[in-house]
């Protein structure tokens, strides 16, 4: 039995909608893809400072143990960062003409190294000051 | 649909998508602005909050056109400067791309002659790709309301053709 709507369904989704314009596709760019948060920018850094970190501990652990065999044996017992404080500054303008929003992020990073044979620790306290551009995307 | 809960890049997705999700925004606003604003505040909230749902993303996406949709008519009712401009719009923009088969092109004139209840369940079905359940869920009524005002639709464009066509 044939469908007497299926005609007329057919002939409609045959048709074509029009199909939106760049203006939009525009708008939706400016949206979903903005350049990274400052959350995102913090992050970055705290994944490179513990990549940092953690080279300089295996560095140290490994030489350690094979130029003195009775040298302290610390082993990594805790890493804190403090939550960053981050400065937003007035919107600069840049020498090819884009504009950035200066900031500063401020925070500290302590490490602790315990050596359980000697009952001896090794704290690292080092406080961070960086500053960085944000681009901003103007129309 | 399924692959938006992929993570490909929302411009391949719109580029499939997006035609006929701007026309179901369109059949539910009043000028092309305002469908270009629905569309693009419906589909941020679906690309970053609502894609990775479970459920048929096709939905998910309709809902968050027509909320947008009421939303933008309820404070649009305190704009009547520009519904008078709008009322306009609705004469001279076409919704879909011209179409040389003057049958099909009458069928594109004749949608935007139905009432509103009827036009939405055949935007929804045919562009949304939704089933009568489905369509009652998006807007409260029963499935079988849906299905009925789809079959006073499809004969009243089915009369709208003839006539058009014998013209």
């Amino acid at each position: 039995m044939t469908d007497p709507d299926h005609d007329i369904e057919q002939a409609l989704a045959s048709l074509r909608p029009r199909a939106p314009s760049p203006a939009l596709t525009a708008r939706l760019a400016h949206e979903l893809d903005a350049p990274a948060s400052r959350r995102g920018v913090i992050i970055a850094w705290s994944a490179g400072l513990s990549a940092v970190a953690a080279a300089l501990v295996a560095a140290f652990v490994f030489l350690g143990g094979v130029a003195e065999p009775e040298a302290p044996t610390y082993r990594l017992v805790h890493v804190e960062q403090t939550r960053p404080d981050v400065q937003y500054f007035r919107p600069v303008q840049m020498e090819d003409g884009s504009y950035a929003r200066p900031l500063r992020v401020r925070w500290q990073d302590t490490t602790r190294w315990e050596d359980a044979r000697g009952n001896t620790r090794l704290i690292n306290y080092r406080p961070n000051d960086q500053f960085a551009l944000l681009p901003i995307e103007t129309n | 649909m399924q692959d938006a809960h992929s993570g490909q890049d929302w411009r391949a997705w719109f580029a499939e998508h997006g035609a006929r999700l701007r026309l179901i925004a369109r059949q539910w606003t009043r000028s092309e602005a305002d469908a270009d604003d629905v569309l693009q505040e419906a589909f941020v909230r679906f690309w970053k909050h609502q894609r990775h749902l479970p459920g048929n993303p096709n939905a998910l996406v309709v809902t968050s056109i027509r909320r947008s949709a009421l939303d933008l008519l309820r404070r649009s009712d305190r704009r009547a400067v520009r519904e008078k401009v709008v009322g306009d719009d609705m004469e001279t923009v076409t919704w879909f791309e011209p179409e040389a088969d003057p049958r099909l092109a009458a069928l594109a004139d004749s949608l935007k002659l139905l009432p509103d209840e009827q036009r939405e369940v055949v935007v929804l079905k045919v562009w949304g790709d939704l089933t009568f359940d489905e369509i009652g869920e998006q807007l409260s009524i029963s499935p079988n309301t849906a299905a009925s005002r789809w079959r006073y639709a499809m004969e009243a464009l089915r009369k709208h053709i003839t006539a058009r066509t014998h013209d």
